[in-house]
């Protein structure tokens, strides 16, 4: 794999969805309870696209291309995903940005950023269906990799191995819910070969015999343990595991950006993903490593979240469905004015008066404030903060988890927003109250997802 | 600015309203007849047929004019389907008092109606236009509630405080429509039951809204010089104003959610043209839009009734109960009333007919003289507004 040309990751990101789930028996749960075992769970309105739309948004502005987006829960099979997390991303138009699908995804789109200099960006969430075993061992993140553009590499990419093979070890049909899994005592020996012989094939590639870190990635429960001993590994990835869950595509991601959070500079990393075959990446930390970390690291994530109960977590996947007050189902969004809005629903592009300098949403032809027509410049407000004027906490809105909370917020620099507020504290907002703008699902109506920006509290730290 | 208004030219001598309700037997086209008929049958000698052009408000009880000629069968005459969110009635019966006074008819008609409970959803439901899916979709409860914290806020009142203002307009309200054959609800509501109910959106409960109702109510006006032909008791319109909002209370800073700006201009400029510069000594009565109980404490305010910050002490010391200075609601408003949409801003003035006539029965207030109806659609920050002074006198 090497050239003369050096390639690996320029600037990374994980997210972690700021809630848990620790159990599967009913009933409340206690949010001071010490938690060894938990599963990651994403919000009602999150989905492996929001997900990735949040740790690729931290990546920063003009992200290499080609934009690679894995998940094996796409929000469409025919769509592409990509095209809304690029206009998210306020890319242009002329980067191209590729779908890939299924559990070997997230190991792909690493392969084809750091073949050709592109982002990758991995988000899934994984539904396995209640009583599985795997239920609490799944779970749902993001994690996102600039592998090209300038600037100091953080981590030189030293050699790498891939290996396939046709194997019925996990699979789903399109629209099923939960994955369905074979014996996995039958499937485990056969992923352990292949990682460890990928493993090795990517370690001689890389002109290594050993390494400083090693992350194990594989679905199957009885694989991780048999790896990481036969590789030598001191487990700090299965710590992450076991606080996140396998979260599907995006586990080579998270486990990778943890790895990266904790090395040190000149140190190596091996990092092997089995799924219908293997994927191995040899790694070395350089300078620049600590400073390519975006926004909190993985194990700072962990620590920050909130336990739900099982009940909340099974209305969240939709496997409970409560009633509600009757109320009409939304309105679909239609697609010439989503189209026309392009920059406003995705990229969250107000405007600034160039008369009188107020910014006003949403994007319109006249000034609210002046009264001046078509004398505007875009502003990017997708990563501006808020103070809340007002809010409600709706009971007759629609919603999973009601009630529907919904604030008037003042952008910092002026600005102003009626929006929907979500991963609410359980002690809920006040007036005054700091938030920032976050890419969710509002609602899916008549087969159309319906992308926008919520506001969330801003973390205390 | 020519917002000269109309003001001493235009009066009303006949009016009907059926009772808001629920009206399980009949749709919006049998409502508009019982509310027409009683309407003309009020005005001895004259018949449908003798009316030159009728203006009809629904908010989504039916399409275009013939709402209303297809429903009474009339035969060659312009009819005009007007929609302005919830101030729809107010603004048929704006209308139709312009062409009056145009000289382009002599008598005319405006009605309104709205059948909302032949839906099976709370609260009330709107079609909107195709869009690109970015607009919060505001239950009126959840955006009318956002008054509340901000107001409590603003005036540094505890959540005490402010509930048992909002306690005390629900209360009132309730109090007076018992005392109304027509109104929706009856029954005097206890402060603790007004508290217990169950939550909407933000602090407000079951009994912070509105009656979602069926129901219409019509107005037949001819120029004021003409009045007298028709009735001994007619009630003339001394000012009108009507506000659309540019909606910026919600597009940039600066609106904080403790008043309504479309409700103060609106009625400043219906004041004026009354002249009336007191509003609290002037008026014996104020049919107001409590849509929510936050509603009614910020137009206290807003209609110059109360100093700013002082409203919610003046509502709970009665100053608006009907034996206080400024009777508001008299008839149960919105809250015990019902609101049909499109018939709630003649029923508004349908109540100031009954008063200033002194056929109000059980509520009757001593020899007002001069009443407000003040009727807003929307949103706080995105509103329609609606305000009119009548009184016994032309001027």
């Amino acid at each position: 794999m090497s050239d003369t040309n050096p390639t690996g990751i320029r600037a990374y990101a994980a997210q972690i969805p700021r809630h848990l789930l620790a159990t599967t028996k009913f009933g409340p749960v206690d949010p001071e309870a010490p938690v060894r075992r938990a599963r990651a769970v994403a919000n009602h309105d999150e989905d492996s696209l929001t997900l990735a739309v949040e740790a690729a948004g931290r990546l920063g502005d003009e992200l290499p291309g080609p934009l690679v987006f894995a998940t094996s829960e796409p929000p469409y099979l025919d769509k592409s995903s990509a095209a809304t997390l690029h206009a998210a991303l306020e890319l242009p138009d002329a980067v191209p940005a590729l779908d890939l699908a299924g559990l070997r995804s997230g190991a792909a789109a690493l392969r084809t950023a750091l073949a050709t200099g592109g982002t990758a960006v991995i988000g899934d969430v994984r539904t396995p269906a209640p009583g599985a075993p795997e239920e609490l061992g799944n779970g749902d993140a993001a994690a996102a990799f600039a592998c090209g553009g300038d600037g100091p590499l953080a981590a030189t990419l030293l050699g790498g191995a891939g290996m396939t093979r046709e194997l019925l070890e996990r699979w789903r049909l399109p629209g099923e819910r939960h994955p369905n899994v074979w014996d996995e005592r039958f499937t485990a020996e056969e992923l352990l070969e292949l990682l460890r012989a990928t493993a090795a094939a990517a370690l001689a590639d890389a002109g290594l015999e050993q390494v400083d870190h090693v992350v194990v990635a594989c679905a199957n429960q009885r694989v991780g343990k048999p790896a990481r001993k036969a590789l030598g590994a001191a487990g700090a990835d299965a710590e992450v595991e076991a606080l996140v869950g396998h979260a599907g595509a995006a586990h080579v991601g998270v486990l990778l950006a943890d790895a990266l959070d904790r090395a040190k500079p000149g140190e190596t990393i091996l990092v092997v993903s089995a799924a219908d075959g293997a994927d191995a990446f040899v790694l070395r930390a350089e300078e620049g490593v600590a400073a390519a970390r975006r926004g909190p690291s993985v194990r700072d994530q962990l620590a920050a979240r909130t336990p739900i109960s099982y009940d909340r977590y099974l209305r969240w996947r939709g496997i409970l469905e409560i009633k509600g007050a009757p109320r009409p189902d939304p309105q679909a969004p239609a697609s010439p004015p989503m189209l026309r809005r392009s920059d406003w629903k995705y990229g969250l592009v107000g405007e600034r008066c160039r008369a009188c300098g107020v910014i006003s949403t949403p994007p319109g032809r006249v000034c609210p404030s002046c009264g001046k027509h078509d004398e505007f410049e875009p502003v990017s407000l997708r990563r501006t903060p808020g103070t809340v004027v007002s809010f409600t906490a709706d009971h007759l809105a629609p919603s999973v988890d009601p009630p529907v909370v919904l604030a008037v917020v003042d952008l910092d620099g002026g600005g102003r927003r009626s929006v929907e507020v979500t991963d609410l504290p359980a002690e809920g907002i006040a007036v005054g109250a700091r938030v920032v703008p976050t890419f969710r699902r509002l609602f899916t109506s008549e087969g159309v997802h319906n992308y926008f920006w919520k506001v969330r509290p801003v973390e205390a730290s | 600015m020519a917002a000269r208004g109309i003001g001493g030219q235009v009066a009303i001598v006949g009016m009907g309203c059926t009772r808001f309700g629920d009206h399980w037997d009949k749709g919006a086209e049998e409502l508009l007849v019982d509310a027409v008929d009683e309407c003309v049958a009020s005005v001895p000698g004259v018949t449908l047929d003798d009316i030159d052009a009728f203006w009809v408000g629904t908010q989504g009880s039916g399409m275009a004019g013939m709402t209303l000629s297809e429903a009474l069968r009339i035969k060659n005459k312009p009819v005009t389907r007007v929609e302005n969110f919830c101030a729809t009635g107010s603004d048929a019966f704006r209308n139709a008092a312009y062409a009056l006074a145009s000289g382009a008819y002599d008598i005319v008609m405006a009605a309104g109606v709205e059948k909302l409970k032949d839906s099976k959803y709370s609260g009330l439901t709107a079609v909107w236009p195709p869009s690109d899916g970015t607009s919060v979709d505001w239950t009126a409860p959840g955006a009318f509630s956002l008054l509340a914290p901000a107001y409590k806020d603003r005036y540094g009142l505890s959540d005490d405080e402010l509930r048992a203002t909002l306690t005390h307009i629900a209360w009132k309200n309730h109090q007076n429509g018992a005392l109304n054959p027509r109104a929706q609800f009856r029954k005097p509501v206890p402060r603790e039951v007004i508290e217990s109910a169950p939550k909407v959106a933000g602090p407000l409960g079951v009994f912070d809204c509105s009656g979602v109702a069926d129901g219409s109510a019509a107005a037949i006006l001819v120029r004021a010089e003409d009045a007298y032909k028709y009735t001994d008791k007619p009630i003339f319109l001394r000012g009108m104003a009507f506000v659309s909002g540019a909606g910026d209370g919600m597009s940039h800073t600066g609106y904080d959610f403790t008043t309504f700006p479309e409700v103060v201009e609106s009625v400043r400029r219906a004041y004026e043209q009354a002249g009336i510069t007191d509003p609290r000594k002037e008026l014996a009565l104020a049919e107001v839009h409590d849509c929510f109980t936050p509603t009614e404490l910020v137009l206290m305010e807003d209609l110059g009734f109360s100093e700013r910050g002082q409203g919610w002490r003046d509502v709970q010391d009665g100053v608006f109960d009907r034996d206080g200075e400024v009777a508001v609601n008299p008839d149960g408003g919105l809250k015990s009333f019902g609101h049909p949409i499109g018939a709630t801003g003649l029923r508004m003035l349908f109540e100031c007919w009954l008063q200033l006539r002194g056929e109000a029965g059980e509520r009757q207030l001593e020899d007002p003289q001069l009443a407000l109806t003040q009727n807003l659609g929307g949103q706080p920050g995105a509103c329609v507004s609606f305000a009119c002074v009548v009184g016994k006198e032309p001027k």
